[in-house]
């Protein structure tokens, strides 16, 4: 059999055995190598390329690759198959994800004071936070031969008459260190507590005066993990960070992921991939930052959609993406980290913030709580813009909710020079109509690397408006800045680096974009038909993701992304979801009301809607096939 | 209680296109009710009917026909065609243009137009060959040489329709079909964009894509339908071209009408079962809003014909 050698950029190799005719990528999953891949390996995405060194396997002309790339050996892995021995470069894939996929949320001061009115919005409307988890500090008597109580009544005992409880819970992880550590530290301890009726479970006991009694917050997204990691008692955030999914080389979508899961060792391997290689490291970061140990976290919550839940979980996800589309689960029972693997205090319970449907999941229900709409009288609408783009409609009275595939377009995946709010990223854009030269706002002081979100919604609307596209998105104006390939694709640049790198929007981004902003309008379209409303009754919309704080509504809605509405109306609330996942995870009453919004709201399936897919191919247009629909946009 | 009429003529009408010159120059649309619903105002153009004549594939079709025009010669049969009272306009079918089949050189294809342009006074039609290069050089260039006939030119699509708007709607004056896949949205997309491109919507005419009866015709029937609703009810300027509706090329493709007897004897004649296919599929379209129908068999034509003059 043909041996295959996979060498990474630090010199490390891996080797493994295989039969002829297997692409590299495939070789690379069994030989546990990672490369970059979210269209799972069909030859669309052009992400997954490796050079070959040594051998020469068959492979497939792709124009992903240019031809100078090609003489010197790149080739495109899931379109190369082995035929003898091999050696294949492989690009780092964990810095190609993070140079990717940076994120920012809530790192500058916009983002921070969103996040801040947010907890202030949910606590105004009556909800308290307090999550039972407490400190004690306790001296216990010490035994003697008149007073032979073993160790844990000694605590108990102690607990008892410092709260009042009835109930004392002492762990087996507790019992295990107790004796040293009282004995140690002359039993003066400090005790970390969680209450439950009018039980006390000990989930901690450390020497002293010990460190404070820690909480995670993680925002599972299909393309982006973000954490928070906060004190319990005060809700202080300590640390927060973010990187790209792991998941990410099994696909971009949750379609993809759920297609690997459902392969031989899928579900431990995803999972791991969230797990390992994502929220391990996270936590990891988070930990220096705030310079504690994981050993203090001893409450988790997680807001993801509902496939990244399953698959968080280590559940088949696989019924999620056939008909009829059936979640494992809508909520969960508080999960021990432990099972998970989780590298915190033994006693955590993970709580998953709970699914309404097939593809809307704890995410939602955690940003709903977060965008406030279930305590307005008038109708708001709710929109998460991420890879699946998520909706909720309603008010005090009644919440509706659908999801949509939108792709990661939104938070500048699938996009060439796409790329997350951050350093670097252009968040605006001006064209001058007569000389076609933009105009840029970057953020951060340094060298524009790629567009975000809000940058391109920016320069699409502008392009548009400057006659450079046309309706579909194909340039229909010639100029200095517009250059094609050979393919005749258009593009337009931005600017040119110092570095040489062509920063520029390609006719194939423009067409990606059109379909992620045409499935978030059509959404909105099929959802207020299903309701017989039209968007007049929309009184605010609360838009979230990782679009960037700097979105222009008024470019959104001149795209036809957003419904034509006045424009104050529009309200940019941030990562929504992990503002909800972290009220829960400081607040157990704002975890109650998370769980309520979930049971009480209405889940539309778009699938199962006639009208749905002509509503998306009427707004794959700009603004949209129906003029008549934006008014404002002449 | 005495039943009173009350005819629903719409406000809105679908624009009035002429195609060709002279006496015999022939005018679709501008009716305001759904087809054939003459109870609620008169028709004011009758549907009409275009004769393919194809550049390729004489030699299998079948006997009826043959008998017919009685020779390959494509200036011939164009002429034949046209002397038929039924036949309001010839559409030229260039399939041998395909790069991939005939391979026939544009200039070809124009010395061909232009003999049956001279020899016929009948409106012409310009059918490419859906190589969308070879139709783009094409479709422009016999617009120049056609420059004055008004001809049709059938169809830009969405991949092309820059060249193909700029130089037979702008330069040449000619007519412009807008050919999109069976969609609603799609036929109104690139009818905004060729509006855009400042194409007269009164110079376009649409071809909203068509199907044999039986192989997903009901898409066909259901767009057509609703195009026409939209144009009418909701007076929608952008969707109110005339529409031509390719038949012929799609139902003579089929197996029922390309099967040879001997294969299936059950079947009966391949002329009957292909006349039938072309009959089924016409009568459709015009009954979901076509204003005019390309067929190619004389019997279909007769057919067809009387089906238009019974019933407007």
């Amino acid at each position: 059999m043909p041996k295959i050698t996979f060498r990474h950029e630090d010199g490390k190799t891996v080797d493994i055995e295989l039969q002829s005719g297997i692409t590299l990528l495939e070789a690379a999953r069994l030989a546990n190598v990672a490369i970059d891949a979210p269209c799972s390996g069909n030859g669309s995405c052009g992400k997954c390329r490796v050079r070959i060194a040594e051998g020469t396997p068959d492979s497939e002309r792709t124009r992903h690759i240019k031809e100078e790339d090609e003489k010197n050996g790149w080739r495109l892995a899931c379109l190369t198959k082995v035929t003898g021995d091999v050696t294949a470069e492989v690009p780092d894939i964990a810095a190609a994800y993070r140079s990717r996929m940076k994120i920012a949320d809530i790192s500058s001061g916009k983002e921070v004071e969103i996040f801040t009115r947010i907890q202030e919005d949910i606590a105004a409307a009556g909800i308290e936070s307090g999550c039972g988890i407490r400190q004690i500090k306790l001296t216990l008597p010490e035994p003697s031969l008149d007073d032979t109580m073993p160790d844990d009544e000694r605590l108990e005992r102690a607990l008892k008459a410092e709260t009042g409880a009835e109930k004392i819970d002492v762990p087996y992880s507790v019992l295990r260190i107790l004796p040293g550590m009282l004995r140690k530290e002359d039993f003066r301890i400090t005790v970390t507590v969680s209450e439950e009726d009018s039980t006390l479970k000990v989930l901690r006991v450390q020497p002293g005066d010990g460190t404070p009694a820690c909480g995670l917050a993680i925002d599972i997204g299909t393309t982006s993990v973000t954490g928070i990691l906060a004190d319990l008692y005060d809700g202080k955030i300590l640390a927060k960070a973010s990187s790209g999914n792991g998941q990410i080389r099994y696909g971009a979508d949750v379609i993809h992921r759920i297609v690997e899961q459902e392969k031989e060792g899928g579900i431990e391997t995803l999972q791991k991939a969230v797990i390992e290689e994502t929220i391990i490291p996270l936590i990891r970061i988070m930990e220096k930052q705030a310079g504690t140990d994981a050993e203090s976290v001893v409450r988790l919550t997680i807001a993801g959609n509902s496939t990244m839940n399953h698959l968080f979980l280590g559940i088949d996800a696989g019924p999620l993406r056939r008909e009829p589309y059936i979640p494992a689960f809508f909520s969960c029972s508080p999960v021990r980290a432990e099972e998970l693997g989780l590298p915190v205090n033994a006693e955590a319970l993970v709580h998953i913030m709970p699914n309404i449907g097939s593809y809307v999941g704890g995410d939602i229900t955690a940003g709903t709580l977060a965008s406030m709409v279930w305590n307005k009288d008038d109708i708001c609408l709710f929109i998460d813009l991420g890879t699946n783009g998520e909706l909720v409609l309603g008010n005090n009275s009644f919440l509706m909710s659908c999801a949509c595939s939108a792709g990661p377009a939104f938070e500048g995946g699938d996009i060439s020079c796409g790329m997350r709010a951050t350093d670097g990223a252009a968040e605006a854009c001006r064209i001058d109509k007569e000389t076609m030269e933009p105009e840029l706002s970057i953020i951060g002081d340094g060298e524009l690397v790629g567009i975000c979100g809000s940058g391109l919604i920016d320069t699409i609307s502008e392009l548009f408006r400057c006659g450079i596209i046309n309706a579909k998105g194909q340039f229909v104006r010639e100029g200095e800045r517009v250059k094609r390939n050979e393919h005749g694709m258009g593009r337009f640049v931005l600017a040119t680096r110092s570095d040489g790198r062509e920063v520029s929007i390609t006719e194939g981004d423009i067409d990606n974009f059109i379909r992620a902003k045409g499935s978030i309008f059509s959404a909105v379209m099929t959802m207020l038909n299903a309701l017989d409303m039209d968007v007049s009754v929309i009184d605010s919309v609360y838009v979230a993701g990782g679009i960037g704080s700097g979105i222009n509504m008024d470019n959104a809605v001149r795209i036809g992304m957003l419904p034509d509405i006045e424009r104050e109306r529009f309200h940019y609330i941030g990562n929504s979801s992990l503002a909800g996942a972290y009220a829960a995870l400081t607040g157990t009453q704002a975890e109650e009301k998370i769980a309520e919004l979930g049971r009480s709201m209405t889940y539309l399936e778009l699938s199962t809607v006639p009208g749905y897919m002509d509503s998306f191919v009427a707004a794959c247009f700009l603004p949209h096939t129906d003029a008549s629909l934006f008014p404002s946009v002449q | 209680m005495p039943f009173t009429k009350k005819p629903h003529a719409f406000k809105a009408a679908i624009n009035e296109v002429t195609l060709g010159t002279g006496d015999k120059a022939v005018t679709i649309g501008g009716e305001n009710t759904y087809p054939f619903y003459t109870f609620d105002n008169t028709t004011k153009n009758k549907p009409v009917i275009g004769a393919e004549v194809s550049d390729i594939g004489y030699e299998n079709e079948p006997e009826g026909y043959k008998a017919f025009f009685g020779t390959e010669d494509m200036v011939e049969r164009a002429k034949k065609a046209a002397a038929m009272d039924e036949v309001a306009f010839i559409c030229l079918h260039f399939a041998g243009a395909d790069p991939f089949g005939a391979n026939k050189s544009v200039e070809e294809c124009i010395e061909k137009a232009k003999a049956v342009a001279a020899a016929v006074d009948k409106p012409l039609v310009i059918m490419g060959c859906k190589n969308l290069e070879k139709d783009t050089e094409l479709f422009s260039k016999v617009s120049e040489a056609l420059a004055g006939k008004n001809i049709v030119v059938l169809s830009a699509r969405e991949e092309n329709y820059k060249t193909v708007g700029a130089s037979a709607g702008l330069a040449y004056n000619q007519k412009v079909s807008a050919e999109s896949a069976v969609d609603i949205n799609l036929a109104k997309q690139l009818n905004v964009l060729m509006m855009q491109l400042g194409v007269n919507p009164k110079s376009m005419v649409m071809n909203l894509g068509s199907a044999a009866a039986g192989y997903g015709y009901e898409y066909v029937a259901s767009t057509m339908d609703r195009v026409r609703a939209a144009a009418l009810g909701q007076n929608d300027t952008q969707l109110q071209m005339p529409v031509i509706t390719p038949v012929s090329t799609e139902t003579w493709a089929v197996k029922e009408s390309v099967a040879e007897e001997a294969d299936m004897p059950e079947w009966g004649s391949r002329e009957e079962r292909g006349i039938d296919m072309e009959v089924v599929t016409a009568a459709a379209s015009l009954s979901a809003g076509s204003d005019a129908v390309i067929l190619k068999h004389p019997e279909s034509i007769r057919t067809i014909y009387k089906l238009i003059d019974a019933l407007c």
